[in-house]
């Protein structure tokens, strides 16, 4: 096949990229690639723009025919929208990624010993090491699930932990632990898929550590916490249905650990046991992956409103006789406040030192920190403790002067609804800007998603990189221009080829 | 099963069914018409309309039925809850309630099948006919069964489809025929002429032309054709055939053995099918032929609320 002539004024992927002031992943200095990036280097610089583009239009299509998409309601049509992905993978190299997962590992241990401390014996608290004010006024602490016995012991079966990367030293720092539905997972195994597709000879210089066998040991794991004895396990995922915005992974999750997706309408509660409503009757069901948050499981003991859970599913839950994962109230564990005081969990329950930094963290219901943060608010990175999603923010540095002073009439009537952050620049990654129609560096943060059985932490290799694709952005949801990334841990042998 | 996925595969197959049935009947109709003298243009419009079973929601949306009105209501109107766009953004939207339960391929095909319909713009289209548009609704539902057909498990979810496809598929059937006769019969005929087009539209909306052909070598005589449509054991858009598929349905679920019945949809498919098999046609039309039809579509219509009410709702009983 003749080759396409190029136009004049096409460019190389990587012609005139800046690499700036903040932390490049892949360049170390302007031209000068990373020795895990040299090889990929080599492959892309080669491809001129419109040939990036042809790629690019491929793997989009692919996203579009297999409907991943999200739903933007904002015209009344109910418009589809893809979530940006981006072809230029991230590349960790085992070394670092390594001791990321020691330090996953070690962080949702702790998690777990947290959540069944604290709605158990609660020894935390008699030894004075959190405040007990501090548990107690959490918007997702749930009393009703205090000495509630949940199957193993089990109460953070998955979490997603937000990592950044210091902009000056490249550290992985703990931004947000997500321990109650954390989403986007099936955004990793999606992006591989189409990466292998559309842009398969950047794989052949790497060994890259596989992360498909996700589903199966997350299904493992739900069989394994079955309360009904001889063998039998049915699992279901409960989702709120097609309308939620991650319907896709609901279902994509589903079907790919051959178990029933159910909305609430499919289940129903019969003497303490859930059935779910098939053809030829009620089937009994004991175990439940549901991402419906907890305000909407059961009408009976949360929101009373709610038509997507399940009547009278506490009670089954209490009465031991079906497996929620996550368990209900792990947002006490993800509270923004109480994240500040994740280092002492690993201290006071594993009597070890935690691998991972977290950011800086002010609460604004400690007295000398409301003092420190109401002077310094313009520079600081302001959350409501409650929220996620990026919900509830105030970018300092990047806010005018009206809505900082709004953010303090808030802070001031709810300080314990508030922490303040020092805004952390976020390293950059090489990602293809369509609006610009170029490659410039753009802020990334890291999801990894980990899986825990009771005894150890699984931990998918790298996990969802969000990009901020907005050029100078910080912000990496999809809702605000965020996109994502392909993200590859390298093989230890295929680093050392690297050496 | 859950009950849900039951329902949402029924309703998948019948809307697309239904797609395709309606791009049949306005590919064929609307170039047999252009053929026609400008006479009977305004008349024979409408029994497009009245198959599709919309009929009073074309009158308050448009004031004429011609071949542009009539083109775009049963194609492209979204306030038609019939119109073939609508009919395949609800199969999708059913499939979408299902896709872990389908094969990727079938997802991926019903899901590129939707964003290909709504690819067409109409002020394009509808000056150039239907033809284009028809052939995408067409093979997109030969794809759906096939897709489905070669990478389904025959299971139970299998049989829901096939319920939805058939049962649909003979309503339409049903309705077709009813419709056709009486608006031929009663129209005023060109003087010795034998209005032949006509009936080779109905046959060929149906894809049977050629079929009546091999088996009755003859001029088309409108008996043959409604003995056709309605009889022909093995014509896949038949009556007989349709309501055959729904009976071995129903029998597959239930497990239920020939000449019993568990419950009212089986019932009601075996009387129907009684009389499909021992009826000759003469029988028929002795009988009056609309008075037939009528029984018939009441029939379906009663099948398809007794498949829902066995195997799809449950009552409250908490």
């Amino acid at each position: 096949m003749p080759v396409k002539p190029l136009n004049a004024a096409s460019r190389g992927l990587f012609e005139r990229y800046e690499v700036g002031e903040f932390y490049d992943e892949m360049f170390s200095a302007p031209g000068v690639p990373r020795p895990h990036y040299a090889k990929l280097f080599q492959t892309m610089a080669g491809l001129q723009l419109e040939q990036f583009d042809e790629r690019r239009k491929i793997a989009d299509l692919s996203f579009l025919l297999q409907g991943i998409t999200f739903t933007v309601y904002s015209d009344g049509a109910g418009a589809e929208r893809l979530f940006p992905f981006d072809l230029i993978p991230r590349i960790i190299p085992y070394h670092e990624w390594e001791r990321v997962e020691r330090g996953l590992a070690q962080r949702v241990t702790a998690l777990n010993l947290f959540l069944q401390d604290v709605y158990g014996p609660q020894k935390i608290l008699a030894d004075k090491r959190v405040p007990r004010s501090l548990i107690y006024s959490c918007k997702h602490f749930r009393r009703e699930m205090v000495g509630l016995e949940v199957p193993r012991g089990i109460y953070a079966h998955i979490c997603g932990i937000d990592l950044i990367r210091d902009s000056k030293t490249g550290d992985y720092l703990v931004l947000e632990d997500n321990v109650r539905t954390p989403s986007g997972v099936s955004y990793v195994l999606e992006n591989r898929l189409i990466m292998t597709r559309t842009l398969p000879e950047a794989f052949q210089a790497y060994g890259v550590l596989p992360v498909n066998h996700y589903p199966t040991e997350l299904c493992r794991i739900l069989r394994s916490l079955s309360p009904r004895g001889g063998g039998a396990a049915e699992a279901v995922l409960l989702t709120p249905g097609i309308y939620n915005s991650a319907y896709f992974e609901h279902s994509f999750l589903a079907q790919q650990m051959g178990i029933e997706l159910v909305e609430g309408r499919d289940l129903i509660v019969d003497d303490t046991v859930v059935y779910m409503k098939t053809i030829h009757g009620l089937r009994r069901v004991d175990v439940i992956y549901r991402r419906v948050d907890d305000d909407f499981l059961d009408a009976l003991v949360f929101r009373s409103d709610s038509l997507m859970g399940v009547p009278g599913l506490m009670g089954a839950y209490r009465a031991g006789n079906v497996a929620l994962a996550n368990a209900v109230g792990n947002g006490v564990a993800d509270d923004k406040a109480v994240y500040a005081y994740v280092p002492e969990f690993i201290r006071y329950y594993l009597g070890e030192e935690p691998i991972l930094g977290s950011v800086d963290t002010y609460l604004c219901g400690r007295q000398k920190d409301l003092g420190y943060v109401l002077e310094h608010l313009p520079e600081l990175v302001v959350k409501a403790v409650g929220e996620s999603g990026g919900y509830g923010m105030l970018i300092g540095p990047a806010s005018d002067k009206k809505t900082v002073e709004e953010f303090r009439q808030k802070i001031l009537a709810e300080p314990r609804n508030y922490i303040a952050q020092p805004l952390v620049a976020l390293s950059r990654v090489p990602s293809y800007d369509a609006t610009l129609d170029k490659v410039g560096g753009r802020h990334v943060d890291l999801r990894p998603y980990c899986l825990f059985d009771g005894d150890a932490v699984t931990v998918v290799p790298g996990g969802l990189t969000r990009v901020a694709l907005r050029e100078g952005s910080v912000v990496v949801n999809s809702s605000q221009g965020g996109g994502s990334k392909d993200t590859w841990v390298l093989r230890e042998e295929g680093l050392r080829e690297e050496d | 099963m859950l009950s849900r996925i039951a329902d949402s595969l029924f309703w998948l197959a019948r809307y697309m069914e239904r797609a395709e049935d309606t791009a049949r009947i306005l590919d064929v109709n609307y170039h047999m018409l252009l053929e026609e003298s400008e006479k009977f243009y305004r008349l024979r419009w409408d029994p497009l309309l009245v198959m599709a079973g919309e009929e009073p929601r074309f009158r308050t949306l448009y004031e004429e039925a011609n071949a542009h009105t009539v083109f775009e209501f049963l194609a492209f109107r979204q306030d038609n809850p019939n119109s073939i766009v609508q009919c395949i953004a609800k199969a999708r939207e059913n499939a979408r309630t299902i896709r872990d339960r389908l094969s990727r391929e079938m997802w991926e095909d019903i899901n590129g099948m939707y964003h290909a319909v709504n690819g067409f713009d109409p002020r394009q289209e509808i000056p150039g006919g239907p033809h284009r548009f028809c052939d995408v609704i067409k093979f997109g539902s030969h794809r759906f069964h096939g897709v489905a057909d070669a990478t389904l498990p025959h299971d139970e979810g299998w049989q829901f489809l096939r319920l939805g496809c058939f049962l649909e598929r003979a309503e339409m059937t049903t309705r077709l025929v009813d419709v056709q006769y009486q608006y031929l019969l009663e129209a005023p005929q060109p003087v010795g002429q034998p209005d032949n087009h006509q009936w080779m539209a109905v046959l060929k909306s149906v894809g049977a032309y050629e079929a009546y052909h091999r088996k009755y070598y003859s001029q088309i005589q409108p008996e043959q054709v409604a003995e056709m449509l309605i009889l022909h054991p093995q014509h896949p858009r038949s009556i007989k055939f349709s309501m055959n598929e729904v009976q071995a349905g129903l029998r597959a679920l239930s497990g239920t053995q020939p000449g019993s019945y568990s419950n009212e949809a089986e019932r009601i498919t075996g009387k129907v099918l009684e009389g499909l098999r021992y009826d000759k046609i003469e029988d028929i039309f002795h009988r009056g032929l609309h008075t037939y039809l009528t029984e018939l579509l009441g029939a379906s219509l009663k099948i398809g609320e007794n498949i829902a009410r066995s195997y799809f709702y449950y009552g409250v009983s908490a």
